[in-house]
């Protein structure tokens, strides 16, 4: 998708251009860190949703640059539905998170070795319809967290994209089984507007009594049935649940009160706007490319 | 233990929701019943008895509805799911369903679709492309199917075909529709010819087709038997949600398709590799029409429901609908055959008009022959006139007036030709030697009647400013139309004065002009002739507005010395205008004004307190109901660069007309009926439920009562959605809300919509706009235009004027002579201004920054005569500045806002809702709600006037809610509505001991819920919710 005027504005969309992130979203990472200190002491990291990759970036400066890792010491998985760009010390894969196989794939990279750091930027295709979107918001968070329930060390962090919208607290409430401390975080980087915020869940511990098992024909609901984390079960007449466990996580404004606020409008010096910043990442083609051909050549007539 | 959401539900009977207006998540046609997905409450109309609506009850709790199925079996069960939500409803007993039983079950999974496999089992899709088989009347679990793909869904159905098979076609995230066999559990085919999600997925009835959508806009039609892709069909500008078979006639199989697009399509197959586009339904508002259903067999009709809550239902019949019914079209070589005419070379056909009575079309050709068209047996004939009409060639214009069967026609020199018709043909017939216009050439003829009193108007314009208008009076005297009198009028003083409609008023005995430039001519005709012998012009209004030429004029109300008539201009502008004679002079008075965005208007016409209008858009003649925002009709014409002519029958049904137009030198006559038009009384009928905006609701203002009257039973509500349009309406007792005008002044995106008195409202938006309106409310419906506007200061159009403040200012009469108005922006600018409300002029008085962060709200606080104004912003903080002298010097000079008095942080970020309460005198009880879920009662007290002000913190809520707070209303003195995006309404209450308390939660079926608003009736209030959609709770 070719970037509108209104990105040319948003400074952290220039500031992400000039520092060579491929994203705006690597602040939100940057911003969350500088708030959790996620990480320090890591070394084995699952990117899921990475596309275009700047949380990769991010992720591969840290670890190999700042915190000086050789490639044999550290490891990060990157898996998107979209094709990424090479990044260094990054393994790519290109699959749909939320299909058993493509979990199972992380797991065998891994060869074993946990991971000490989880993370997912993902988001849907929104369609407008608050439920489904939600469904599947909540759905891609499932999916991550099933690898996590595999794959984290016990007392890492796992963090993930969230839709701040209804039934938002029983996902806080099931995230509290399986983590000692669970916050809603919103970098500052992060639209006010938006409902985005990043749920950070530090110090994974293992169900007690419940061994996770990613198997190819399981669903995620079917994966977690006995995990006993608050998720209802099917009821024996496909009864109406009992009211279900609530929780409201705290919430932490991360990123400092000075930092660029990402509701409101700068005017850019006249010698600042000129310069033209060219993308990073060269745009990914819709599914609806042939459409928007077509209708450039005049093939959609009206009747 | 404060680890658990206390707040998610509090004593909900204190909350009693009485309208909710949202989108329409599911339709499904069910013999003659239309089976609506309102959200959670689901709608039953019977095709039957007029589209009554036979049942409606919230069945789920939360869950919206998505789909719906019904048993063919006798005992006809309706199965609908949403959610992890489904029920089962008995179609023959609905009225015994026990209102306080829960028959809502859930699975613990997205459910996709459900099918009655026979009486003892119910088969349910999740969206794992699971399928849960259970008994339907245990709700006992049978057993889980599965073809061992579990990849997630977005769409699927289950069909049981003709021959007993029981096939699932899932539609997946990524490009794959998935065929698979219920009993083998086998995968038949994995169909990727799409990109992207698949939205959409059904086979048909005898499984001999499958069909699909997807996010590539797309529709594909495959063979059942070999999976073979057959043909694709291209043309919806977005996504496609939705998708069902119609029946297949001789071969032809027909599709309807519903989008993102706002549109509704019928597509045919014959064959080949594209599927071919029949017809485009363009009728929902905003963004998506989310359901639809089909039934071309037997009701012979659609329905379509949109993200703006309307069930709209589109005519498919042969006889009626606009997709199918015949035009009668004429060339000048079937009229030469007919009548054994003869047409020179370059002989067209000029003018035409109609005589109802004898259902006959004359025509006048460029050579002046006349003919008519027997409507009824289609036969042309030659008018055999006495005297010769060849000097109605090359100009002739013609017009008839329809109730006396009379056809007045006039040369270029103002001759005029009168004919009277019987049968086909003329039965009298003279000319009326011009002795007026001394050569000049006539510019238009313009006619207009009066039944009652017998009198047939008959204007010639003439643009020579030393002619006058020739006003002609005839009666009709045993048949033949006799002249009476004639008046010579005063020619408007203006070069630029063309006329282009009139319309006389009998009360007064005006007669009004509507010319190119928007201005308008009034005359009495009673009143004294000049020297000349001329009537004088009354007065001349110019330039109404930006714009070129009016279209039409016609009278709405009429009573001594007052007129009310709406007037259109080509570009889309309408109006409503007074015009009063006082104290020997004409004034004129705007009182609505809008345009609307379809293309040009032609002229108009009110039916039913429904404004019509109608003129081209592109290539297209449309009429389209403003008020309801629906288009009744349109017809492919090829523009609007032709003569046409278009004619109504009110004394049939004010809703059939017929469109006459000429194309490519074909004489084309086009009749519309409407089947529907009655349903509902909508005006153009066809709206069998109403809604609201089709996008989502950024804020909502409840008005004033009357100053004179608090027991009125409405209140005016205007509306403010993120797709810039404003809508005014009116909110009843009974928490019904009406719509009357979706306002277009805006082209950004809206922020605020607020209520400054009954008669003043104000608007802002993204682009730095900011509009006032004002509201006239002497007629049936309230009536609105922009009063004025704010120049914005940049060319920023991310520039957003957030929030605005104002304190009226009146007059000892108490009325309001202007307003001190606060604008706070996204780039932490405050402007203070005053705006007169006589010179209709902003004046800058302060000027200041807050930060650099973006201001989120402002309030106006008074103390001690003294003036305030205090924001909230995205950082979190509540500022506060001193700006009385400002106001009351209110100098030509702009003074600067200094260092705020108080700078204080309540928040972690943004300050999302802020409400006051003027406790005492002095102090002010201030609660905020933020972006970090907290809910703070803080005391604002003055101390005096050196020691300033003191914030203190009182009660400090963490966990007010799950999510963002978006807005807070006041209920009462102690009592808030504080709205949220976990979907939960609260009432918070501010205790003895200064502490709040919730009282009240309970989860409300408006997603994105961001405004709110409350309507105080006496002792009734009523709270009204906005977001996604509109809804109004009772509160107790
Ligand atoms: C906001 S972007 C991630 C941006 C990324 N963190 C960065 O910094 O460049 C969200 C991504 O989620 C991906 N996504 C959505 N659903 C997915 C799925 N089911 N499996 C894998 N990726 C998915 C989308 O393709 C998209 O690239």
């Amino acid at each position: 998708m070719g970037k509108s005027s209104k990105d040319k504005r948003d400074l952290y969309y220039r500031r992400a251009k000039e520092e060579g992130w491929r994203a705006r979203s690597a602040f939100k990472l940057l911003q969350l860190n500088e708030q959790f200190q996620l990480f320090k002491d890591v070394k084995r990291v699952v990117d899921l949703c990475a596309a275009p990759g700047s949380w990769s970036q991010v992720l591969s400066r840290e670890l190999y640059q700042t915190q000086k890792n050789s490639h044999d010491e550290a490891k990060i998985v990157a898996v998107d539905l979209q094709p990424m760009t090479p990044i260094d010390g990054v393994t790519t894969l290109q699959a749909d998170i939320t299909h058993p196989k493509t979990l199972v794939k992380i797991m065998d990279i891994f060869g074993g070795e946990p991971a000490d750091f989880v993370c997912s930027d993902g988001a849907p295709d929104v369609t407008g319809l608050h439920d489904l979107d939600e469904y599947l918001q909540a759905q891609l968070i499932l999916s991550a967290l099933q690898l996590t329930t595999c794959l984290l060390k016990p007392g890492g962090t796992f963090v993930a994209k969230i839709f701040r919208g209804r039934d938002i607290d029983l996902l806080y409430a099931q995230l509290s089984y399986l983590f000692d401390k669970v916050v809603c975080a919103k970098p500052r980087s992060s639209r006010g507007t938006s409902l985005e915020a990043f749920i950070v869940c530090i110090g994974y511990k293992p169900r007690e009594g419940w061994t996770p098992k990613l198997e190819l024909n399981k669903s995620a609901e079917e994966f977690f049935e006995g995990a006993n984390i608050g998720r209802s079960d099917n009821l024996k007449f496909f009864e109406l649940p009992d009211p279900e466990e609530r929780v409201i996580a705290n919430f932490i404004a991360c990123g400092d009160l000075s930092d660029v606020d990402s509701d409101a409008t700068y005017t850019l010096d006249a010698s600042e706007s000129r310069v033209v910043l060219d993308p990073v990442q060269m745009p990914t083609s819709p599914p609806y490319k042939l459409a928007l051909e077509m209708k450039r050549r005049g093939d959609l007539v009206r009747r | 233990m404060s680890r658990f959401n206390q707040v998610s539900s509090v004593q909900e009977s204190k909350f009693k929701p009485l309208e909710h207006y949202g989108a329409v998540t599911a339709l499904k046609i069910y013999k003659n019943y239309i089976i609506a997905g309102y959200g959670p409450t689901l709608k039953i109309f019977d095709s039957s008895s007029n589209f009554l609506l036979i049942f409606s009850r919230q069945i789920f709790g939360r869950n919206k509805i998505h789909s719906i199925s019904v048993s063919g079996s006798d005992n006809e069960s309706i199965f609908i799911a949403g959610g992890r939500s489904f029920a089962i409803l008995n179609l023959n007993n609905l009225e015994d369903i026990d209102a306080s039983e829960t028959i809502e079950h859930a699975i613990n999974e997205w459910i996709v679709c459900g099918q009655f496999l026979d009486q003892n089992t119910l088969l349910v899709l999740t969206a794992h492309n699971i399928i849960f088989k259970i008994n339907p009347e245990t709700f006992e679990f049978i057993e889980k199917i599965h073809c061992n793909e579990k990849s997630i869904l977005y769409s699927g159905s289950i069909r049981i075909t003709d021959s007993g098979q029981v096939i699932i076609a899932a539609g997946t995230v990524m490009s794959g529709v998935l065929i698979w066999d219920y009993h083998s559990r086998r995968v038949l085919y994995n169909l990727t010819d799409h990109e992207g999600s698949i939205f959409g997925v059904k086979i048909d009835p005898s499984a001999n087709f499958i069909i699909s959508c997807s996010d590539d806009r797309s529709i594909k039609l495959y063979d059942f038997h070999t999976g073979k892709l057959l043909s694709t069909g291209w043309g919806h500008g977005s996504r496609i949600w939705n998708l069902e078979f119609c029946t297949e006639i001789n071969g032809t199989l027909r599709l309807f398709s519903t989008g993102e697009d706002c549109t509704a399509r019928l597509w045919e197959y014959s064959g080949s590799e594209s599927l071919k586009l029949v017809s485009v339904m363009d009728c929902h508002l905003g963004k998506h029409v989310w359901s639809g259903d089909i039934d071309d067999k037997s009701l012979e009709l659609c329905v379509t429901g949109g993200a703006d809550g309307r069930i709209i239902i589109h005519d498919l019949s042969a006889k009626t609908s606009t997709i199918n019914s015949v035009t009668s079209s004429h060339t000048m070589d079937d009229i030469a055959k007919q009548t054994g005419a003869t047409f020179e070379k370059k002989e067209l056909i000029k003018q035409y008009s109609e005589l109802p009575l004898l259902n006959i079309l004359v025509i006048l050709t460029s050579k002046g022959k006349i003919f008519t068209l027997n409507q009824t047996s289609q036969k042309w004939s030659k008018c055999e006139t006495p005297q010769s009409t060849e000097k109605l060639g090359d100009f002739g214009l013609m017009k008839s007036f329809p109730e006396s069967n009379a056809v007045v026609a006039t040369s270029r020199n103002g001759d005029i030709l009168v004919m009277n018709f019987e049968g086909s043909n003329v039965s009298k017939n003279y000319w009326i030697e011009d002795e007026y216009l001394l050569g000049n050439k006539v510019a238009n003829l313009i006619i207009e009647s009066n039944l009652a009193k017998n009198e047939y108007y008959v204007l010639i314009d003439c643009p020579n400013p030393k002619s006058p208008l020739v006003l002609r009076t005839f009666k009709l005297d045993e048949g033949t139309f006799k002249l009476s009198s004639t008046n010579l009028l005063q020619q408007p003083d203006q070069s630029s004065f063309t006329t282009t409609c009139m319309w006389k008023d009998e009360v007064n005995n005006w007669l009004l002009l509507g010319s190119r430039y928007v201005s308008v001519a009034i005359y009495d005709l009673d009143s004294e002739k000049n020297k000349d012998g001329h009537i004088n012009l009354g007065q001349i209004f110019k330039k109404l507005s930006i714009g070129d030429t009016i279209t039409s004029v016609s009278i709405i109300s009429t009573k001594k010395e007052a007129v009310r008539f709406l007037m259109t201009v080509r570009d889309g502008v309408y109006m409503y205008i007074d015009i009063v004679f006082e104290n020997g002079d004409f004034q004129l008075n705007i009182i609505h004004h809008n345009k609307i965005s379809r293309g040009f208007v032609e002229g108009g016409f009110i039916e039913n307190n429904d404004l019509i209008l109608y003129g081209f858009r592109s290539s297209y003649f449309y009429v389209f109901n403003e008020s309801q925002q629906l288009e009744i009709t349109n017809e492919l014409c090829g523009g609007a660069h032709r003569q046409w002519e278009f004619l109504r029958y009110k004394e049939c049904d004010p809703l059939d007309f017929k469109f006459i137009y000429i194309n490519k030198s074909t004489l084309h006559i086009k009749c519309f009926q409407n089947r529907f038009h009655k349903v509902a009384g909508v005006t153009g009928g066809n709206i069998i439920n109403y809604g609201t905006h089709g996008r989502e609701i950024r804020d909502v203002s409840v008005s004033p009562a009357y100053q004179s009257n608090n027991s009125d039973s409405t209140r005016l509500i205007m509306t403010a959605s993120e797709d810039t349009i404003v809508r005014l309406g009116r909110i009843h007792f009974n928490g019904k809300i009406e719509s009357f005008w979706c306002l277009n002044g805006h082209i950004s995106g809206l922020q605020k919509v607020k209520f400054f008195t009954r008669e003043y409202a104000a608007s802002s938006a993204a682009n730095e706009e900011f509009c006032l309106w004002k509201i006239n409310e002497s007629g049936d419906i309230p009536l609105v235009v922009e009063f004025a506007r704010l120049k914005p200061s940049s060319s920023n159009p991310d520039l957003r004027i957030m929030d605005f403040d104002a304190i009226p200012q009146f007059d000892e009469g108490g009325q309001v002579i202007g307003f001190i108005l606060c604008t706070v922006y996204s780039d932490s600018n405050i402007k203070v201004w005053f705006f007169d409300v006589s010179k209709k002029s902003f004046d800058l008085l302060v000027v200041g920054n807050y930060t650099t962060c973006c201001i989120l709200n402002v309030h106006f606080l008074t103390i001690e005569e003294k003036t305030f104004i205090m924001i909230g912003a995205t950082d979190g903080h509540i500022a506060l500045w001193d700006i009385g002298n400002s106001i009351t010097a209110r100098t030509s000079t702009c003074d600067t806002l200094g260092n705020p008095i108080i700078k204080q942080q309540l928040h972690q970020s943004g300050i999302k809702a802020v409400l006051l309460l003027n406790k005492k005198d002095n102090d002010y009880s201030i609660v905020t709600g933020g972006d970090d879920n907290a809910l703070i009662l803080s005391k604002l007290t003055y101390r005096s006037e050196e020691d300033g002000f003191l914030l203190e913190t009182e009660s400090f809520i963490e966990r007010a809610a799950s999510a963002t707070i978006t807005s807070i209303s006041k209920l009462d003195e102690s009592n808030v509505i504080v709205t949220s995006v976990d979907q939960i309404v609260r009432r918070w209450a501010i205790q003895e001991d200064s502490s709040l308390k919730c009282i009240s939660a309970r989860y409300t079926t408006i997603a994105d819920t961001g405004c709110s608003d409350v309507a105080h009736f006496g002792g009734k209030s009523i709270a009204v919710i906005g977001g996604a959609g509109l809804s109004s709770w009772e509160c107790k």
